[in-house]
Parts: C-alpha cells; structure tokens; sequence
C-alpha cells in the first residue's frame, strides 16, 4: 500500500533542492551575464563591432525566457530532473560548438540557439520543484536560489577572464562548456516529489502540458499581464545602468560602484525579502504590488538624477538611487515565482513558472532596444528610465487587481475528510504535472 | 607663433645681432616687453630660412627655469637644501613630431642676479651649436630662442639650452616620432586557426607600415611576398593590419609592426601564442569525468536510501500485518485503535 502523499516537506531535501536552484541560477543567469567579458576578444577575432557580438548574447537571452515554457511543459511530462540533466548537456554542447566557431553565425547557433535552449529546459523546472518542496518557507527558499546568478557572477567573471588570458576565447568557451555540465548534477538531484493536488495522469496532448490551460484562471491573468509589463522595464538596468552613470558624469569607477551597489542590493533584498515575506505579516500579492511600484519609483530616480558636476565626485544621489532600485528589485524578484503557488496551485507551478519566464521576455526583448532608442533620440538617459520606470509602475498598478487572500499554504491534517474540490479551481483534469506519485486528493488549494 | 607679431612690427635696422648675442645679453628698451614671450627681432640668415621652408608649419616651445637657489638663501637654513636639490635637476620637454617642420624653442630663465655673468649656449645632444640662437634681457628675466627647421631623421633628438652660472641650468626639448599604442597581453590562438595583428597610431599617419618576425634578436620581414599564409592590409592611413591564416605551432614568437615617419621609425611589439586544442581538452575531459562520477554518486545514493527506505517500510508493513492478525484473535474492538495506527504509518 502506497502512502498518501503529505504536504511540502518544507525542509530536509528541500534544502539541497534550494541548493541545487542556487547552482541552477548561477550556471544559467549568472553565466549569461559574465560572457560580455568575453565579447570583446570575439568582436577583435572576427573583426565585427561591439553591437554584432552582443547579440550573441541577447539571443541566448532571448532563447531561454522564450522556450521556457517548453522546458516546463517537458518536465510535466516525464518529470523535471531528466529535463534538467538533459538541458545540462544541451548546453554544455552548445559551449564546446561555439569553442569550433569559424564565423559569427557559429556563434549565434551554438551560444544563442543550442546554450540557450539547453537553459530554458533548466531554469523553470528547477525553480518550480523547489516551490513543490516548500510552504511556509518558500519564498526565503526561492529567494535563497535567486541570489545564485549575483553569487556567481562575482565567481565567474574573474574567472572567466583568467580563461580568456590563459586559453583564449576558444579554450575559454571549451571549458565553460565542461562547467556549465555542472548542470547535469544538479538536476539528479531533484527528486521527484508527490504531492496532493497533483493531477491524476501525464497531460493528454503537448498544448495542455504547456498549461496554457492557466491563463483562463483570472488570477493568473491579471498576473500575466502586469508580469508582462513589468518585464518592459525590468531590463533595462541590467543593460543601460553603467552607461547612464556614465552619461552623468561619474568616471569608470564610479560607474562600476553605481551598479555594484545596485548589485548588493538586489542580492541581499531577495534573501530578506524572502524571509520577511514567509512571516506572513502582508499579504503576497500586497507585496508583489508593493515592491514593484517602489522599483518603478527607484527607476524614475534614477533617471531624474541630475548631471554630477566633476569626474571625481562619487555620484551620491545616483547612488542612493540605484541602492533604491536594487534593493526593491530584489525584493520583487522571489515574490514573483513565491506567489505563483497561491495563485494556480502547487499543482501547477511549474508551468507557471515557464510562462511567467516567457511572459518576461517579451519586455525583455522590447525594453532594452527602446531604451537605446530613446537614447539615441533624446541624448540621454533620462527618457529611457523614465518609460521602463513608468512600465513598471502600469504593471505594479495591475498587480493592485490580484486576490489579497490566497488559499492557505498549511497542508491539510485530515486528506480522508475533507471533501474533494475539483473543478473549482482547475477548469481541466487533463492539466496534470509530475507523473504519479499516487495522489488521491484533488485539493490544490494547498499550497 | 607669439613671436611672428613680433616679427612684424617696428624693427630696429637689421643688426647683425647674432654677434651681439654671442657676447653679451641685449638690453631693449620696454616697447618690446609688449609680448609675454620672447620679443625678438629677425635675422637675414632666419628670414633665408624662412622663405626655403615657407611651406612647412611652425611649431614654437618653450621653458622656463629659475635660479632657484638664490631665492632658497633668503629662506630658512631647511629650505635652502631641499631648493638647492630641485634646482639641479634638468627641466625637459618631451616633442612629438611627425612631419618636417619649422622649429622655435624657446628659454628664460629668471634670476635676482646679474644678467650680464649668465653665459648662454644651445647644444644638440653634446654638439654645441653655433649659429641662428638670439638673446633678449627684459627686467630680470633672459630669454633665448634657437630656430631651426628638421627635415630628416638625423635632425631628431635632443636640443638643450645652458644657462651658466655659477651653476649650471639646463632645459632640454627632446623629438621623437609618434610612439605607437602598447598593447599588453599576447594573444592567444589554437593550431589551425587564423589571427589578426593590428597596429595602430593615435591621430598620427605614418608613410608606410612594415612587419617583422622574431625570434631571438633578429627581425625578419614578414608578409612581403604575400602569399595566401599572409595578408597585409589596413583600413585608414593610421592603422594596418597583419592576418596570418593555417596557424601552426612554428608561427609562435614575436611579431614587430614598424610605421615609418619621413622623420624616423617607431615600432610596437605583439606576442602570439600557439596552443594546441590538446591543452585546454585535457581539462575538459577531467571535468567531465568528474560530473559524471557526481552523478553516479548522487543517483546511486538515492537508489541506497530509496531501497533501505523500501525495506523498512516493508518491515513495517510486516509487523502492522503481524499485529492485526494478534489484534483479530483478541477481539473486535479493536477497531479505533487499528484505524488510528494505520493512519500514523500512512504518514
């Protein structure tokens, strides 16, 4: 006789499951972000400009948020560690491809296309088992995983360019590919769990295993919508921060403080604001809304900061700032993926989890380049900051419409009981996740 | 330039002031204390000058010195080494220069002393020069100009003017070339691969560019016969470009780019290394073999823990089977106490 499945273990492997998301993060995010050091040395060899080679890795970007409902909908299927251990190696081959590169195309096929694919079938499975194993202290648990790209961009780029000096780019590349195959392990080590609230069979065809099912639910609508607005102006930072601070006036190395100050911020907020939020003190949608709007407000200072006045000064009002924005988007980070239980049930986390990544990249695409261009046309900064600002406090503004109370996140005492709820909640039996665990409630409003 | 006004207005009948100059300082009268700088009449010899070289540009430099030891012996007895030191080091000026042009230097030199006892002199190198240098004194400052005109690569170097007193006060204009940019790291590349050499010179335009290999002292010219291993090209006048194709571990060493100037040569040194695809796949196949030692070691433990977990729980299940056959020949009412020890083994 099978046991009934008990609630998230909220604890014990969940640990090492945190851990593993904590690597996850840092082999994909964060390694995404200390390529642009290897850039430079690409545009010299192939003799392109600095805007040809960066798409190497905005298309890598790209690739992962977009395909990661794909990499969800998978692991609904056949589960998400051998989705993980397989985009480990998907992505490990499109390193060790692009080390052969011969032209700039290889690059784009083998970073942007294979790399990138191989993330997008890692991100959201890992980060949606870690949400299956924690209740009460979830969101400390996401955040704790989401301080894994600032963690190892601090690793990775001072070691990246000892690669870059040592084997040059093609060596660089070649042993990058040997560890991001760290992803593999990673993924072996989630296991899979059972939970109530898991549908009963695999999903009947791949549309219903992508969950698109979800988007009928008006919670997670009004979500959608205000994630995708968000999105516009989520990136932009992470893009334009350095040149804005440039732009102002400070030198080199007061523009390296702007953004590492935002940097520490950002990572420190997700470990706090992840533990703050599993007081339960406020409500998780309350926060979302609220962190949001002060990171659309941050944004806006940012851009109105006015012109430093000499090289040497180091920027105080930009860096207060900048510590502003750093500190809310950090915050709004772990409450983004902690609110998706609430919102569609632990059963469908991690498709969630995909189309919030895929709802995300489409500002992503979007923000960045309107952001150039309104640089491009106005002079400054100023502009850019103040619309992906703006887009951020729309979309905060639309988080006001969630439900303020979510279905309890307490695991039921008695599953014999209480009466099953189906139908309430998921409009579908066909959306279904993890492959049998033998569940036998359909209570999914445990969370 | 400041001296061409000067060369322009009212002059005094042409004089031969060189003569002058060399024997005794020239006092003038306060008109020509008009203009900051030197204020010198022209020379017939210079105007010659002038008119052969009219097409080139006029570049003018200048140096002050002062005799600071004399004002450190009015300051306390401390002061008066720490001067004493500064006065004697050489006051120098470094000059770029890329094409032929016309020289003005310039020096003045202040002193609370007597003019007349400072004995002036202008030297290239250690060679003293002898002619087309002027002398003017204004109040207590003395100023002498030495124009000429460089037109090759010998005309480079070091011009000095010597102030002599009791010590000796030296300004020194050196000439150089255009340096070129120092780039630092070697490069990297694999057998097999091609590579591009770049040299470039900042806001400068060398005649031409020439490319060298070494190894050891001896530089071998490098491309001239281009064949397809070779190929020399730049895009603008100030940069060229070298690009060596089927890399192999031979071509490893040192690489010299040379841009020629009409007035001198001036080289930047680039370094590649040639690895093999060996060197960093060794390091990958370990690091690949180490993955997979972890995730034999993370599965296998999970398969361990599963089966000890299968095997208590099997265990358990024997003993609840055990009990409720004891617990059926005991009694029916026994039935909560079942139920209730059901539940805590489902959990």
């Amino acid at each position: 006789m099978t046991p009934k499945p008990a609630g998230p273990p909220d604890g014990g492997w969940g640990w090492v499951v945190a851990a593993a998301a904590f690597a996850v993060n840092g082999l994909s995010y964060g390694l995404l972000r200390s390529l642009g050091l290897a850039l430079p040395d690409l545009a010299e060899h192939f003799d392109r400009s600095a805007q040809d080679t960066a798409w190497v890795s905005a298309l890598a970007l790209a690739v992962q948020q977009a395909a990661s409902p794909v990499g969800s909908a998978l692991s609904t299927r056949w589960g998400a560690r051998p989705v993980v251990m397989v985009g480990g190696v998907l992505t490990s081959l499109g390193f060790v491809f692009s080390a052969f590169a011969r032209s700039l195309l290889h690059l784009y096929l083998g970073l942007g296309v294979l790399a990138g694919s191989g993330w997008a079938l890692v991100f959201a499975p890992a980060l949606g088992t870690l949400s299956r194993y924690f209740s009460r202290r979830r969101v400390l648990a996401v955040g704790l995983a989401l301080t894994g790209n600032g963690a190892s961009s601090l690793l990775l780029a001072p070691a990246l360019q000892l690669l870059l000096d040592n084997f040059g780019w093609r060596g660089a590349l070649l042993l990058l590919g040997a560890i991001t195959l760290h992803l593999t392990p990673c993924g072996a080590l989630l296991r899979p769990l059972a939970l109530p609230g898991d549908p009963l069979g695999p999903p009947r065809s791949p549309l219903a295993a992508l969950g698109l099912g979800l988007f009928t639910r008006r919670a997670f609508l009004v979500f959608a919508v205000g994630t995708a607005l968000v999105g516009g102006g989520y990136f932009v930072p992470y893009v334009h921060l350095a040149p804005h601070a440039l732009d102002r006036g400070l030198g080199g190395y007061g523009a390296v403080l702007v953004v590492a100050v935002a940097a520490v911020g950002d990572a420190g907020a997700r470990l706090l604001c992840g533990w703050l939020a599993d007081q339960g003190w406020v409500p998780l949608p309350r926060l979302l809304a609220m962190f949001g709007a002060l990171t659309g407000l941050g944004l806006l200072a940012v851009g109105l900061v006015p012109v430093v006045g000499n090289e040497e000064s180091w920027g105080g009002p930009l860096l207060a700032a900048a510590g502003a924005y750093g500190l809310s988007a950090g915050s709004y980070a772990p409450l983004v993926f902690g609110v998706l239980p609430g919102l569609v049930g632990i059963g469908g986390v991690v498709q969630a989890t995909g189309l919030v990544m895929m709802l995300m990249s489409l500002g992503g695409l979007l923000g960045p380049p309107l952001s150039g261009f309104l640089r491009d046309e106005t002079g400054d900064f100023t502009a850019s900051f103040l619309v992906c600002g703006s887009f951020i406090l729309s979309g905060s503004f639309i988080y006001v419409g969630l439900p303020s109370a979510l279905p309890s996140c307490r695991p039921a005492s008695h599953p014999g009981t209480a009466p099953p709820e189906r139908g309430e909640l998921l409009p579908d039996p066909q959306v279904a996740l993890l492959p049998p665990g033998g569940p036998h409630s359909t209570l999914d409003t445990t969370c | 330039m400041r001296s061409l006004p000067s060369l322009r207005g009212p002059r005094p009948p042409p004089l031969p002031l060189l003569l002058l100059c060399l024997l005794a300082p020239v006092r003038r009268s306060s008109e020509d204390g008009r203009t900051p700088a030197a204020p010198f009449t022209s020379l017939p010899v210079r105007e010659e000058m002038m008119a052969k070289y009219s097409n080139l540009s006029l570049k003018s430099h200048n140096i002050s010195l002062t005799d600071e030891e004399k004002r450190g012996t009015k300051r306390s007895s401390e002061l008066t080494m720490v001067t004493g030191e500064h006065s004697n080091m050489p006051v120098e000026k470094n000059i770029t220069l890329e094409r032929p042009s016309n020289i003005e230097l310039t020096c003045q030199f202040t002193t609370s002393g007597d003019l007349n006892s400072v004995n002036v002199t202008w030297r290239k190198g250690d060679e003293l020069l002898e002619n087309n240098y002027l002398i003017n004194a204004t109040g207590s400052i003395l100023y002498t100009q030495y124009m000429f005109t460089i037109v090759n690569s010998e005309q480079m170097g070091s011009y000095s003017c010597f102030f002599e007193e009791k010590k000796e006060q030296r300004g020194t204009f050196n000439f150089k070339v255009p340096e070129l940019h120092e780039k630092k790291k070697p490069l990297i590349t694999y057998v097999g691969d091609s590579v591009v050499l770049m040299c470039k010179c900042q806001g400068c335009f060398p005649l031409n560019w020439t490319w060298y290999s070494s190894n050891g002292s001896v530089q071998v010219p490098v491309g001239v016969p281009m064949n397809n291993k070779y190929v020399i090209n730049g895009k603008n006048a100030n940069e060229t470009r070298l690009k060596i194709m089927q890399l192999s571990e031979e071509d490893q060493g040192s690489y010299w780019c040379h841009a020629i100037f009409q007035l001198g040569e001036s080289e930047e040194h680039i370094e590649i290394v040639v690895l093999s695809y060996w060197v960093p796949l060794k390091a990958f196949l370990a690091i690949a073999a180490e993955v997979v030692l972890l995730v034999a070691i993370i599965l296998l433990c999970e398969m361990y823990t599963q089966k000890k977990k299968k095997h208590s729980d099997d265990g358990k299940e024997f003993e609840q089977i055990e009990q409720l056959k004891s617990d059926d020949s005991n009694g029916i009412e026994n039935n909560a106490p079942r139920h209730r020890k059901n539940e805590s083994v489902g959990q």
